[in-house]
């Protein structure tokens, strides 16, 4: 794939050329849209907004790295999203049970470490690793997920996030630490490598 | 553990630091078992993320013309229609606003008649007129008076173009070129002609600017149509 090129042919108005460069990036796009948003049909949408906006705005990219201009986009995307649910929450505040009993204490307003039941349904890694990074604030969410989930350089990073790369680095090394944090909680669902020894938690 | 200390083992796990920095930290690393342990606690949580599986993208997110507001290439034909409907309308509203102001005008015509300095431009604008048919009136001097008695359509005519106008453009007749002869001092002259209303623009053009308007319309339509059924099967 000729990614100049095609960026070029797109800058032009060419939907297809635009199409073929949305089949290479789709993938990392919502993947870094599901991580951070944390719900399958949330990530879809913003996927789609993102591919959007950045063909509307194609005339801006001014060269560099074309992934890390697209991460700007889905990013800004997922803050939108972000902002139409806390206007618009989808979630009932006195939900039902399955008996249609008011629930008495529901998940959504409990504290955000998972009761035993809860976690007991965390039963896989990737859940236990989701539910702590919608634990984590926007900003380092964001931050983690390109560095260590989508392998971007800290350079990159800052021009997804539009932050200094000194910010990236602190919000980098802050994230991966409460992650770490959280993550002792769900010490049995880890990899034997990644489980660590009583105590070594700073 | 402070920030500083977190940022440099978290650059340092990525191989982000200078080579002395770097030197420094390892010095360090050696000797102090808390600062080891955030670096694996660092590198167990960069570890886990790393090992997420990617998720495939649930449906293929690629744009239609229609998702991004494009709208469907048009013939190269189609600024032309538009041109030709844009200016039939205008002349169409033009005639008829002329035509409503023509009662109006042909109203106020003899106000202006009646002035005695206008005769002279009447007069000379008549000359005007049979200039333009010198050639007949030197082969057929008979008709020059029918052609100086033919009625003016305006009469508004300055009595400097008039004169100019009256000067007849040389004729070459049997070889010989004829000087240019003065028409104004024609004989009938004095004799005053009342002026003619202004003519309303006749409705056949109306009928037929309307008609160029409303046909270039539907073509315009038309193509729009066709281009946007041909964008779709696409």
């Amino acid at each position: 794939m000729d990614e100049q090129a095609l960026i070029h042919d797109a800058q032009a108005g060419n939907l297809d050329a635009f199409n073929t460069l949305i089949l290479h990036y789709q993938d990392s796009i919502y993947n870094t849209a599901l991580r951070i948003l944390g719900d399958e049909d949330h990530a879809a949408d913003a996927t789609q907004e993102a591919f959007i906006s950045a063909f509307k705005s194609i005339s801006a990219f001014r060269g560099g790295s074309f992934k890390a201009w697209l991460m700007r986009t889905v990013t800004n995307a997922c803050y939108d999203e972000l902002r139409r649910q806390k206007r618009r929450p989808t979630t009932p505040l006195e939900p039902d049970t399955d008996d249609g009993e008011e629930m008495d204490s529901p998940r959504w307003l409990a504290d955000p470490n998972m009761t035993p039941d809860q976690k007991a349904e965390a039963d896989e890694l990737e859940h236990a690793l989701q539910h702590c990074l919608n634990n984590l604030p926007v900003e380092f969410k964001l931050v983690v997920v390109m560095a260590d989930i989508q392998g971007m350089d800290y350079r990159e990073v800052a021009i997804a996030v539009r932050v200094p790369l000194g910010t990236i680095k602190s919000r980098l090394a802050r994230a991966r630490l409460r992650l770490r944090e959280c993550l002792q909680s769900f010490e049995e669902l880890l990899p034997t490598s990644f489980r660590l020894e009583e105590g070594s938690n700073a | 553990m402070n920030q500083r200390d977190l940022e440099l083992l978290s650059s340092y796990l990525d191989g982000q630091l200078k080579p002395s920095d770097s030197a420094r930290l390892e010095a360090r690393l050696s000797t102090d078992p808390s600062l080891r342990a955030v670096l694996d606690d660092l590198r167990s949580a960069r570890g886990l993320l790393r090992q997420l599986p990617l998720r495939k993208a649930p449906r293929n997110f690629t744009l239609t013309p229609k998702m991004v507001g494009k709208n469907p290439p048009l013939p190269r034909a189609y600024p032309a229609f538009r041109f030709v409907s844009a200016l039939a309308t205008i002349l169409l509203f033009f005639s008829l606003g002329l035509n409503f102001l023509v009662p109006q005008m042909a109203s106020q015509a003899p106000v202006y008649g009646m002035g005695g300095g206008g005769a002279p431009d009447v007069y000379s604008a008549q000359a005007s007129a049979a200039a333009t048919e010198a050639p007949a009136a030197t082969e057929a001097p008979a008709e020059a008076p029918a052609a100086e008695m033919a009625p003016m359509p305006t009469g508004t005519l300055s009595a400097e173009d008039a004169s100019r106008n009256a000067i007849e453009t040389p004729v070459e007749k049997n070889g010989v070129t004829e000087e240019p002869r003065i028409l104004s001092q024609a004989p009938a002259q004095n004799q005053p002609a009342p002026a003619e209303p202004p003519r309303p623009i006749p409705p056949t053009w109306q009928f037929v600017l309307a008609g160029v308007a409303l046909l270039s319309a539907l073509v315009m339509l038309w193509m729009r149509q066709a281009s946007i059924s041909r964008w779709r099967k696409k």
